[in-house]
């Protein structure tokens, strides 16, 4: 398997928002989703995980509530809020945008200068 | 349409967003502040639910329940560290990290109570001695009196061109207030007056404060049998009612006692109450004779009561009653240009001072045009009635600053004296501090705990100082109230708890924290993280540079209390040299007789002069009485100016009519006076009774005034014009004297009567005729101890006239009434009171560094000694290191005193600015205080069994 890509500086938020967005999950959860969703190729540190949740819910894109795990323990759900999807969709927009330019700068030749 | 109003909601939901998301925070702060352990508890749960939740998936993977548990714990990384960076996502850190660093700086605490101890009392001591002076201070000044209302009221004034602070004449004050509409009330204080009265129960021998008498004051005693001088203030009918104020006892003055009709009535102060009356209920309604006129006593002030007034009188009085004891002509209650007072004023609810000023401007311009010679060129200034910081000159500031700069320095030293503590404890605690950044916690953080723990130290160390301070003051109060004679009025010092002092006192002990937790603080968390784990405490590069720190505390320390240790030495040093001052005359053997205000019993000339004779002949018939003379003035007070030249031949200095400087001080005496005071007679000799009687023109010059007009000739027959003809405005009501032309006939022998640290620069004495004049002062020359005679004077002035207020002391106490004395005496003590604290503090500190030194060093000792040196030579190590700062302290403070010793020159009486006993002996005596204080933990390096020590961590 090809060595994991580490996260990029603020991206984990975003994919956190994602991860969210199919479904209400635990945190535990979120990070096996991501996981799933990257289809195993980035690397996330455990630990930056729920300062991250609790930033997010802080500012208001998820809201969080006390639930019942798969084997019936007590686990704390996060979802994402109507302000929170509206962000997701900026941030995507935004990323859209600057790997366009990004890539667009890779791929200029010198002819083009 | 889809996209517009997608783009039309999306810009309300933008703003709804951000108003959503401001709500959200706050509402999540909030709920974090109030529910900070569940949310702890929550995150707890959580963050072990996904640890949990990892360890199973991998033991479905195969992997055993602990291993599993290891890796899952590993693989999330520091829950701790993960946990803090919760709390900061969650916006509450300040506040809890504060409350937490609180709680574990008290735990620290409490876990080493003797440092804390020595910490807290330490620095107590110095934060006491500040707050006890910031507390005078601020009751002298500061504070707003005690009445109902204080910044309503406003103090009047009368400008003149060149004065703005003027007083008021009674008539002006009346037109004033029944005229003006600014104010609810409008009263007005008159000067007080010292009056007589016999009705007074006898006191003993006024009680002398030990502290007095230690300090060497000695005042004046009345002589038992006398009658008892009174201060009274006279105040109009509606003062009190102005001031809201409550009788203790009895009634308050009306308008209706201010008039010339009623009859004279008089309030007690609950002071004079308690003290000469012993608080008997009966006073009220009894009648007290004051100058002879009977007054009514109506009621008793409460106690400490001092209205507008900076100090407690014994006795108020309606202005009316001034008329009474004959303080006040009655036909001069309509007199303009007579001063009789200073108005004080309320202002009515929702009148500003401007306005007042100005309805006042109106008024006092209509009343220039109405009487245009009497008030020509004056005008009214209103200003808010207050003791004033504005109002303090010069020299109070200078005195003010002296008494905080000498508090500041023992509390620095204090400061000092804990921050070394810290920086010992902090080396103990470097594992500790180095475990705490390795595992995450960031530089700002530790350092902003440290300070926590050194705040609540000084925060422990004010409220612990407080009470101290309180106490402090209490007895200087007591000792310095119980000091001075009764009849000059009582000062009581608000000295009650007030928001003022308690946030001072919480400043100061801020302050104090941070200055002496910065340094300890910043040095213990430099991370050295690597060696601190391994233990190597004793690394020499590291320990050098909190060495240096200490060794600069401990100079520090050591410069400030010479500083202190030293002016106060020059300060006593200097007072005493004041005592033994060899004035000129005979001050051991020589009572000085005074008739206290005798205008106030109202005699007629004849009368007084046979009072006076038969008062000398009195004193002269009590057994041990050498002769009795009088004088004009006392010989250390009262001083009278009058100008002189000589008259005829080339005067050798020009004399101008106006200035002091080229005038002669004067007296009138007896001719025995130069005999009952020993001031020998150089040339010449003294007036005969005849010349004195007849009041001849006849001078007895000073030694100091013969070289001035005659330097090389004699000065026997030559003359002298004394005065000027159209008299000098020096003593308004006094005479002053005109001889024309006065014939030389003795020369005396110069004396220090004017000031204590000079000889006279002129003197003429004038024949007194003792049948023309009589005199408030006698001097009685005795034989023995003078003080045994005091109760037969007494004795006899009752006889002579019991209503006469005689006080009497020997000459040489009076000495001490000097005010310079006073200062430098007072100045010397409490500064060395101050210095001493210092002192033992400072010590305590080189006993600290020193000891902490040698614990610190036993490794390194082991191994010189293993390595061969002896146990002189490790002494000889240890204390030189320790001298080193101790030594560089006193250079430095040696210094700044000479530097001080120039400041304090005027109050040291002529001792060496560089006196060599103060600055040697004082600087010996610490040095060596210092050197024990390194050599006794010093000599434990000695005893180091190099083997235990080479095993030591």
């Amino acid at each position: 398997m090809d060595k994991q890509l580490e996260l990029l500086q603020g991206t984990l938020d975003m994919l956190i928002l994602k991860a969210v967005s199919l479904g209400p999950l635990h945190g535990y959860g979120i990070l096996l989703r991501i996981q799933q969703i990257s289809k195993d190729r980035l690397e996330i540190q455990q630990g930056s995980l729920y300062p991250a949740l609790y930033r997010l819910e802080h500012q208001g894109w998820i809201a969080s509530e006390w639930g019942e795990s798969e084997n019936n323990r007590k686990a704390k759900y996060y979802r994402l809020t109507a302000a929170g999807k509206r962000k997701l969709q900026t941030e995507a927009e935004k990323w859209n945008r600057m790997a366009d330019v990004i890539s667009g700068i890779l791929q200029s030749t010198p002819e083009e200068v | 349409m889809e996209p517009h109003g997608g783009r039309h909601l999306g810009d309300s939901a933008k703003h709804a967003g951000g108003s959503v998301r401001f709500l959200s925070r706050v509402r999540s702060w909030m709920r974090a502040v109030t529910r900070r352990s569940r949310m702890e508890r929550e995150m707890d749960a959580e963050l072990r639910f996904h640890i949990e939740a990892f360890a199973e998936d991998l033991v479905r993977r195969g992997v055993l329940r602990e291993e599993a548990l290891r890796r899952a714990r590993i693989e999330f990384g520091g829950v701790e560290r993960a946990k803090e960076e919760c709390r900061e996502a969650r916006g509450v850190n300040f506040l809890e990290s504060l409350i937490q660093d609180a709680r574990f700086g008290l735990r620290m605490l409490r876990k080493n109570p003797g440092f804390t101890s020595v910490a807290v009392l330490t620095l107590a001591l110095g934060i006491a001695v500040n707050t006890a002076v910031f507390t005078a201070f601020d009751a002298l000044v500061l504070r707003p009196r005690p009445v109902k209302d204080p910044d309503s009221l406003v103090a009047v004034f009368r400008t003149t061109p060149g004065d703005a602070r003027g007083r008021f004449s009674y008539p002006d004050y009346i037109y004033f207030r029944d005229r003006s509409k600014s104010f609810s009330d409008l009263s007005l204080f008159a000067f007080g007056m010292a009056l007589t009265s016999s009705d007074l129960p006898p006191t003993g021998p006024e009680a002398r404060s030990r502290l007095a008498g230690a300090v060497g004051f000695q005042l004046p005693q009345l002589l038992q049998g006398s009658a008892q001088p009174v201060v009274a203030v006279f105040v109009s009918g509606n003062y009190f009612q102005m001031l809201g104020a409550v009788p203790l006892r009895g009634r308050l003055l009306v308008p209706a006692d201010d008039q010339l009709g009623s009859s004279p009535v008089v309030l007690m102060s609950g002071n004079f109450w308690q003290r000469q009356f012993h608080s008997d209920p009966k006073v009220v309604g009894s009648v007290l004779h004051l100058n002879g006129e009977p007054f009514t006593v109506v009621g008793v002030t409460p106690v400490d009561y001092m209205g507008t007034l900076p100090n407690v009188p014994s006795l108020w009085a309606p202005v009316a009653a001034k008329v009474h004891v004959g303080g006040l002509a009655a036909e001069n209650l309509e007199n303009r240009l007579l001063i009789a007072g200073m108005p004080a004023g309320r202002l009515k609810p929702g009148v500003s001072l401007s306005d007042a000023q100005a309805e006042l401007d109106v008024l006092a311009a209509q009343l220039r045009i109405a009487h245009p010679e009497d008030e020509k060129n004056t005008g009214v200034l209103l200003l808010p009635d207050r003791n004033d910081v504005a109002m303090l000159g010069p020299e109070e500031w200078a005195l003010v600053g002296a008494a905080m700069s000498a508090v500041g320095l023992l509390l620095l030293i204090a400061c000092a004296n804990v921050a070394s503590l810290l920086l010992a404890r902090a080396a103990v605690r470097h594992k500790e501090i180095a475990v705490r950044l390795a595992i995450g916690a960031s530089r700002g953080r530790l350092l902003r705990q440290l300070l926590t723990e050194s705040i609540l130290i000084a925060l422990f160390a004010g409220a612990a100082g407080l009470p101290l301070a309180a106490w402090l003051l209490h007895l200087l109060i007591v000792e310095i109230a119980s000091a001075l004679p009764s009849a000059w009025g009582t000062i009581a010092l608000q000295v009650s708890p007030d928001v003022r002092i308690f946030s001072y006192a919480l400043l100061v002990s801020c302050a104090a924290g941070i200055a002496f937790g910065l340094a300890p603080a910043l040095q213990a968390s430099k991370p050295d993280v690597n060696s601190a784990l391994k233990a190597e405490g004793t690394l020499f590069g590291r320990r050098l540079s909190r060495l240096r720190l200490r060794g600069l505390l401990i100079a520090g320390q050591m410069a400030a209390c010479l500083v202190l240790l030293i002016s106060s030495t020059l300060l006593l040093r200097g007072s005493q040299r004041a005592l033994e001052i060899d004035a000129g005359f005979e001050s051991r053997h020589v009572v000085c007789l005074e008739i206290i205000n005798p205008a106030n019993l109202r005699y007629p000339q004849a009368r007084m002069l046979q009072v006076s004779r038969d008062l000398i002949r009195g004193i002269a018939g009590v057994p041990g009485v050498r002769s009795v003379a009088q004088a004009s003035r006392d010989p250390v007070g009262g001083i009278r100016w009058v100008p002189v030249a000589p008259v005829g031949a080339a005067a050798s200095t020009s004399i101008t009519q106006e200035t002091q400087t080229t005038g002669a001080g004067y007296s009138y005496v007896t001719p025995n006076y130069f005999e009952t005071l020993s001031i020998p007679i150089l040339r010449g000799r003294v007036f005969t009774p005849s010349e004195a009687e007849g009041q001849a023109p006849v001078v007895v010059i000073s030694e100091a005034t013969a070289r001035r007009f005659w330097p090389e000739e004699n000065p026997i027959g030559k003359h002298l014009k004394i005065g000027l003809e159209k008299g000098t405005m020096f003593y308004p009501g006094e005479k002053d004297p005109f001889i024309p032309s006065s014939e030389v006939i003795g020369v005396a022998r110069d004396v220090r009567s004017m000031d204590l640290r000079r000889i006279d620069e002129s003197y003429v004495y004038l024949p007194l005729s003792q049948s023309r004049q009589w005199t408030r002062i006698l001097l009685a020359r005795t034989e023995a101890d003078p003080r045994q005679l005091l109760p037969a004077f007494g004795h006899e002035v009752q006889r002579v006239d019991a209503s006469l207020p005689v006080v009497g002391a020997p000459l040489y106490t009076m000495i001490s009434m000097d005010p310079f004395f006073v200062v430098s005496r007072v100045g010397g003590l409490l500064a060395s009171i101050v210095g001493a604290l210092g002192l033992l503090l400072a010590c305590m500190g080189v006993y600290g560094m020193v000891s902490y030194t040698v614990a610190q060093r036993t490794h390194e000792i082991g191994i010189r000694m293993a390595l061969g040196a002896r146990g002189t030579q490790v002494l000889k190590l240890i204390a030189h290191e320790g001298l080193r700062p101790i030594l560089a302290g006193m250079l430095i403070g040696i210094v700044a005193s000479a530097g001080v010793s120039r400041l304090l020159a005027a109050m040291l009486f002529g001792l060496n600015l560089l006196d060599a006993f103060s600055f040697f002996g004082v600087s010996l005596l610490l040095g060596g205080v210092a050197l024990v204080a390194t050599l006794l933990p010093a000599r434990r390096a000695t005893k180091v069994d190099p083997m235990v020590a080479l095993r030591y961590e």
